[in-house]
């Protein structure tokens, strides 16, 4: 406690003369100063050194070495007879990990809003256990990444678990990580099971906001139980689901950690995503090349800005509902 | 019809019970409004007659028919919720329809309902809007609504005006006696407003603890109240009691009135304060040191201390000259006079 107890002391004197000379708004800086000096050295110098960095050319890795080239690496990246056949493209990994992340943000976000839906449903019945089940869905969250892939891998390897249970049921061994269709199947799910704790609460925590009053009227309106949910229980939980949904979908558009661990991004590029593709380009393959990875990433920023921006304005909207 | 009969209600919570044998018969087009302090089973009672609880044991019959273990959309019965429970992103035209699509009623029968509900209610211009649009009149009039439509048995009403304010809530009073005149139909109205109860119901059900204390009208409860807790709860100032002994069939308040009662051993009088007056030179009077004066202007209430200790409130007519700390007598009609035993039970 004594060097802090030391600190205020030398400050106090410091901070009221700065005080008396630059009022209110002077203070406010002084708070602000510490924090927008590690956000901008840790998130704007290295977002605007990227920006740079994917107007640049050659495999060095300091910028002063690196030759301007322009919007070549946008070019190089967008250049596509076909947009929707990769192989027509001439950055066609690009093209295939952004059809492989398109693929499973589509199928992940369907099946995360549905699985965390049906939870939250149940775990807001008065069921035997509700606080132990709210607890065992919500655990996965608190994993790393890499423990959820590395225990996955664990279970749908060759000699995996999930084979072993196979077997002594009197099936043949599957080889599900070098599948193509199994490995894809098997990155949506255990994504899906790492996080779905985090988007089952929310939408359980607006389940519990709507009145319960609102239920009884309805059961003494005769509302039958699937009229009740399409058209009390989903209106209502809109909000909180359209937060979900775009929650859901940034985090999608992210995809690297887990699926990265479990599959490596294959078999062949069955499961690479951009994250991945950036990753790759930028730091992992031998011909590196800074400037396409960073230009791919600007261009994945700004599909999470516009993801972000939306999040936001439904926040805002699920916000002024409640105050309602 | 719409008679509704309570049988032996039970009803427990987690081992408590909290409902204990309630027997009560409601007749056709009755105005029943329940009454008693908080927790006293009001609205679990009315929650148990719509259906939204089971009881623990008993009978639940409307119309003779038992309905007991009926859920509450198969009772026929409509209920008005202390919130309103109006569906807040539905418009007020789908808040009243929404019960009558359940019943995949025709859609012409639907609209014409709703009109009639509107016209009756005076909301036709609110139709269009959502809950979250109205004043809280408003909702209550579309809360109102949502029950007529249905058409039901019987309306059941859980506090629907303790959410209004004070001026809204006399106004609203007189368009509920008014629409049950209209109606002629059973209404179970819950309060703890003992005014709402006096002016809205044909019979008032006293309740506490889960038990009824006294069920009848408003006047009967106000000057031959069964016990001493209906004797404090109905009426405004509460009765001023005064513990003494009777003895040879005589008993004395303060003050040595001196009065004749059909009891001996220890009994209850009570006085109503509007049956206090102050005393002529020549009539006996409780005396009492005034603590409080408040003039209302059509009437003053007297607050007062008896020189035995006892609290003694008065309501007196105008505006006498009186202040804070003056003694005063104060006598009363023994005809007045209301006389409990020491279990509480009226004598007389």
């Amino acid at each position: 406690m004594l060097p802090f107890v030391l600190a205020a002391r030398v400050l106090e004197p410091v901070l009221a003369l700065w005080q008396r000379r630059t009022g209110h708004a002077g203070m406010i800086a002084v708070f602000l100063i510490p924090n927008m000096t590690i956000f901008g050295i840790f998130v704007i110098v290295p977002l605007v050194l990227n920006l740079l960095y994917s107007f640049t050319g050659g495999a060095e890795i300091l910028l002063e070495q690196r030759p301007w080239v322009g919007m070549q690496q946008y070019e190089r990246l967008l250049d596509c007879q076909n947009h929707l056949q990769p192989m027509t493209c001439r950055e066609d990994q690009f093209w295939r990990a952004v059809h492989n992340t398109a693929r499973f943000v589509l199928s992940q976000v369907a099946l995360m809003v549905t699985v965390s839906m049906i939870t939250a449903l149940i775990l807001n019945r008065r069921i035997a256990g509700r606080g132990l089940w709210r607890a065992v869905f919500f655990f996965p969250v608190l994993l790393s990444p890499v423990v959820v892939g590395l225990i996955w891998r664990w279970i749908l390897q060759r000699e995996g678990l999930l084979n072993l249970i196979v077997v002594r049921l009197g099936g043949d061994p599957v080889i599900w990580l070098n599948d193509r269709f199994w490995a894809f199947a098997a990155a949506v799910g255990v994504s899906t099971w790492a996080h779905m704790g985090f988007y089952t609460l929310i939408l359980l925590a607006g389940l519990q906001a709507i009145p319960r009053d609102l239920y009884e009227a309805a059961e003494m309106d005769a509302t039958p139980p699937s009229r009740v949910f399409w058209r009390i229980t989903l209106p209502l939980l809109g909000p909180n689901l359209a937060v979900v949904l775009v929650l859901a979908l940034i985090r999608a558009v992210q995809i690297f950690d887990e699926a990265y661990v479990l599959t490596g991004g294959g078999p062949g590029t069955a499961t690479m995503f951009m994250t991945q593709y950036i990753y790759e380009v930028g730091f992992a393959s031998f011909l590196r090349n800074p400037g396409l990875a960073a230009a791919a990433s600007i261009l994945m920023g700004g599909l999470l800005v516009v993801l972000t921006l939306i999040q936001l304005a439904l926040s805002r909207r699920a916000e002024r509902m409640r105050q309602r | 019809m719409g008679s509704i009969a309570l049988r032996g209600i039970c009803k427990s919570f987690g081992g408590i019970e909290v409902i204990h044998g309630i027997d009560l018969e409601i007749a056709n087009g009755e105005l029943v409004v329940f009454v008693g302090p908080s927790g006293c089973g009001k609205s679990t009672l009315l929650r148990l007659i719509a259906g939204l609880e089971r009881p623990s044991s008993g009978l639940i019959e409307i119309d003779g028919r038992d309905v007991t273990r009926l859920g509450a959309a198969d009772r026929g019965l409509a209920m008005v919720f202390q919130s309103y429970a109006l569906y807040p992103h539905m418009t007020v035209r789908q808040n009243l329809s929404f019960g009558l699509e359940n019943l995949r009623m025709p859609k012409a029968e639907i609209a014409a309902r709703v009109a009639e509900a509107a016209r009756m209610l005076a909301i036709g211009d609110l139709l269009e809007r959502r809950p979250a649009q109205l004043s809280g009149g408003q909702r209550q009039r579309v809360a109102i609504g949502r029950a007529i439509v249905r058409n039901p048995t019987a309306f059941l009403l859980d506090e629907p005006l303790s959410n209004l304010d004070a001026e809204l809530r006399g106004t609203m009073r007189a368009e509920l006696a008014a629409l049950h005149d209209r109606l002629g139909a059973t209404m179970i109205y819950v309060t703890h407003d003992q005014i709402e109860a006096m002016t809205l119901a044909d019979r008032i059900v006293v309740l506490r603890r889960g038990r009824i204390e006294q069920v009848d009208t408003p006047l009967n409860l106000y000057n031959r109240p069964a016990n001493l807790f209906v004797a404090g709860f109905i009426g405004s100032p509460a009765m001023n009691l005064f513990r003494t002994e009777a003895r040879g069939g005589r008993a004395v308040l303060p003050g040595g009135i001196d009065l004749p009662v059909p009891a001996d051993g220890p009994v209850v009088l009570g006085i109503r304060p509007q049956h206090l007056h102050p005393a002529g030179p020549d009539e006996a009077g409780i005396p009492a040191e005034l603590r409080l004066v408040e003039a209302l202007g059509a009437e003053t209430v007297l607050h007062g201390i008896t020189d035995s200790g006892e609290p003694l409130v008065a309501v007196i007519d105008g505006q006498p000259a009186v202040t804070r700390g003056q003694r005063l007598r104060l006598a009363f009609d023994p005809a007045d006079m209301h006389l409990f035993d020491a279990g509480g039970r009226r004598i007389g």
